[in-house]
């Protein structure tokens, strides 16, 4: 399976933000978006979400045959979590568990997902609204992951973790890599080497693929800096 | 001091220019035109200058004027008993103590404060004094031109008539001493926004004093007024070198100017104080629970945990409207003779009760709740917004609202029958049923028109602003159309008639709009 992405475009009044964007993303793997502030990698995680309406372009999924993507082919995890404040974790769960019961093949008990994202006990029937900022993203990250999404699309998401949840959300997503496409935007270099097996550019409107052929570590950053230094 | 006063003067104005520039391109259609380099825009900046400049001009004297008029000469009127030179003073006097006590100027936590203290850092002690001398300049010249007429008007002497915003003033300076003074003894920062309770018993008693007292023909006359001017014109002067002379305003304003203090009461609608607010709405209580699958789960748990919001607003309105039409009752019982203008007004004036059911209606706070505590999150995922989940969630709250707001309007709806029937009845017996099922039809109907606004405009952005021209505009046009019914006058049983079917033709309208254009429309405008 791969998402196609085909000529995209988006403008904000005249500003040309994404200027045609091609690019063919693999199931299985791990991409790691990495562009400056003001890039649009927010924008283009918003237009394959559909929040904007695109001017330009079109993407699809490409599996035995072409197809349009559907609401539950996707799933987007925001950099500021958000998540219904009037809710405990346990509810928030069990509906999106009931509303997505048609797209879950093995539904689990409520308390198996809670161990899977290791949420505390104590903590699963407290109101959202009184969860810290990390295990909000921790629970908007688990409803997007319940349905199985073919497509996760990850806005720094790692970046309110501490260290010690942020290595358990890499494993993570390490863990369930080989049924999805993800695509995980981020500032932090050293994280999307690390966690990636793609890194992409967004870069003057378009996106690149850096290849990595022949190149260490240090040699690796410099051309991604040097790329980026040239926007 | 000086240089402090013209860069937070000029700030200020730069503030007001872009709010002005902000509000234009808020407006539909111009705002597809007018591109965002507009605040940049020297013409435009000239224009919104001139308005800001105007603006100031106007806020100068327009609420002095209308201060004046309305409540002093107009309410001397009021009372010919005494005199009205006299009730002109005594009211003025009572008023310019409130006055004082609730609009001090140094303790308004305003934006342009925050901005220029805190934000900007700026010398507090120079922004205090020179902001507070030219707002005191700015109530004596904006006093003076009406204390004068209407003054005149009320026979009072025209050099009573000049010192009156001389009194203003320093009665304000006065208050502003003993808020410095009590900063001094407990290091509380008087918040003019969130008078305490012993201030709020002051100023319910001194409008007693204001508008009870000349009742009983004890009254302040001029001989008093002059006594109290020369002392509170000691006391101001007093006050004045206290005002210039206090050197903690950094530590006051760092106090006073919290944000939650900033934003909380003044143009709170475009930040997440709101949001914030909204957040404090939810109440939790582990009985509150819910048997129900799905959305109906999901949307019973947030009715449970926004009972005040909701219900229990409906029901004061309600426990509001038994207690009115008790003593309608009553009073029709003990006096007879307003029996014939009741059941006139009823037969006659339904279209009037159109305005009430709009101010009944609460769908603008229920709508913004479910944004703010409820959808501003979930839009964020694809799933809740398919049509299956949109519609299923979009029909159980189109039911708890309908069902929400036809509490207090059963009550309406039936007393007013009630009271038709209490007050002589009526030939056709028609009209009973107009009644109750005219306001029943229009509280449906303001139920479905905010739901549906809402789903079909969702006005709100990402960060909980309200941007969106159609829905103010829609808005107000439900307003503007709500207020014309006041004056309308029309027999109930046409104008019920119509009423209801009006309300079924919208709603059945409506629906089928949302049920088609919802999916595509409701989204967080980015």
């Amino acid at each position: 399976m791969e998402l196609v992405i085909e000529n995209l475009k988006k403008n904000f009044e005249k500003k040309e933000v994404l200027k045609g964007i091609d690019f063919r993303f693999e199931k299985g793997k791990i991409y790691g978006l990495l562009g400056r502030n003001g890039a649009g990698k927010t924008t283009l995680f918003n237009c394959l979400n559909q929040d904007l309406e695109l001017d330009g372009g079109t993407f699809y999924i490409h599996d035995e045959k072409d197809r349009a993507l559907e609401a539950n082919d996707i799933g987007y995890v925001l950099s500021i979590p958000n998540v219904p404040e009037f809710l405990t974790g346990r509810e928030f769960l069990k509906f999106f568990l009931e509303i997505n019961k048609r797209h879950i093949e093995i539904p689990k008990a409520i308390d198996e997902y809670f161990d899977f994202m290791n949420i505390e006990a104590d903590d699963r029937d407290k109101l959202l609204k009184d969860y810290s900022h990390g295990m909000k993203n921790k629970m908007q990250m688990l409803v997007n992951i319940i349905a199985n999404p073919n497509i996760l699309l990850l806005d720094e998401p790692l970046t309110s973790f501490d260290v010690v949840v942020a290595e358990e959300m890499k494993q993570m997503l390490k863990s369930i890599k080989d049924d999805h496409i993800i695509i995980f935007s981020t500032h932090i270099m050293e994280l999307a080497l690390d966690l990636c097996d793609e890194i992409v550019l967004l870069n003057k409107g378009v996106l690149e693929k850096v290849e990595k052929t022949n190149l260490d570590g240090q040699d690796f950053k410099d051309k991604i800096i040097d790329t980026l230094r040239e926007a | 001091m000086s240089d402090t006063f013209i860069i937070s003067f000029r700030l200020r104005n730069t503030y007001k220019v872009n709010s002005i520039i902000y509000s234009i391109k808020g407006l539909p259609i111009i705002n597809k035109i007018l591109p965002n380099r507009l605040y940049k825009s020297g013409a435009l900046k000239t224009f919104a200058n001139v308005i800001s400049i105007l603006w100031e001009i106007l806020s100068t004297f327009l609420g002095k004027f209308l201060y004046i008029m309305l409540m002093l000469f107009f309410a001397s009127l009021l009372y010919d008993m005494n005199g009205r030179t006299d009730t002109f003073l005594h009211i003025f006097t009572c008023l310019t103590l409130v006055g004082a006590i609730m609009n001090t100027y140094m303790f308004n936590p305003s934006k342009d404060k925050y901005y220029a203290i805190v934000l900007m850092n700026m010398d507090a002690r120079a922004y205090a004094i020179s902001n507070y001398l030219y707002s005191m300049a700015k109530v004596l010249v904006g006093f003076l031109p009406f204390s004068i007429l209407f003054g005149l008007l009320a026979d009072i002497p025209l050099w009573t008539c000049l010192l009156m915003p001389i009194f203003v003033v320093t009665v304000k300076m006065s208050v502003i001493l003993f808020a410095i003074k009590k900063y001094e003894r407990t290091g509380i920062a008087t918040n003019e926004n969130l008078p305490e309770k012993a201030q709020w018993v002051l100023i319910a008693l001194l409008l007693v004093l204001a508008y009870g007292l000349p009742l009983t023909h004890v009254i302040i006359t001029l001989p008093i007024f002059c006594i109290l001017f020369v002392a509170c014109l000691l006391f101001g002067c007093y006050s004045l070198v206290q005002i210039i002379t206090f050197k903690n305003y950094k530590k006051f304003y760092k106090k006073l100017l919290t944000p939650d203090n900033v934003y909380m009461v003044k143009n709170a609608t475009s930040t997440d104080m709101v949001k914030k607010n909204m957040a404090k709405t939810i109440e939790y209580n582990s009985d509150y629970t819910s048997n129900k699958e799905g959305f109906a789960y999901f949307h019973e748990l947030f009715v449970k945990r926004h009972r005040k919001l909701l219900t229990k607003a409906a029901e004061k309105q309600a426990f509001f409207l038994i207690a009115a039409l008790a003593l309608l009752l009553i009073l029709c019982r003990f006096l007879p003779e307003v029996k014939d203008g009741i059941n006139s007004m009823i037969l006659n004036f339904l279209p009037y009760f159109v305005f009430i059911m709009y101010s009944l209606n609460r769908g603008t706070t229920i709508t913004q709740a479910m944004f703010m505590n409820c959808d501003h999150a979930m839009l964020t995922y694809r799933i809740y917004r398919t049509p299956d989940v949109l519609l299923g969630i979009f029909k159980e709250r189109l039911k708890t609202m309908i069902f929400i707001n036809l509490i207090p309007s059963c009550i309406l709806g039936i007393g007013l029958a009630l009271l038709l029937y209490v007050t002589g009845g009526t030939e056709n017996p028609v009209n009973y049923l107009v009644l109750i099922l005219s306001i029943g039809a229009l509280s449906v109907f303001f139920s479905v028109h905010y739901l549906v606004l809402y789903y079909l405009l969702q006005p709100y952005t990402v960060s909980t602003e309200l941007k969106n021209g159609t829905y103010k505009a829609a808005q107000i046009l439900t307003y503007v159309v709500c207020y014309i019914m006041i004056f309308l006058k029309l027999p109930t049983i046409p104008f019920g008639i119509a009423a209801i079917l009006f309300c079924l033709a919208y709603c059945a309208i409506s629906l089928l709009l949302v049920y088609r254009y919802a999916p595509k429309t409701f989204k967080i405008r980015l």
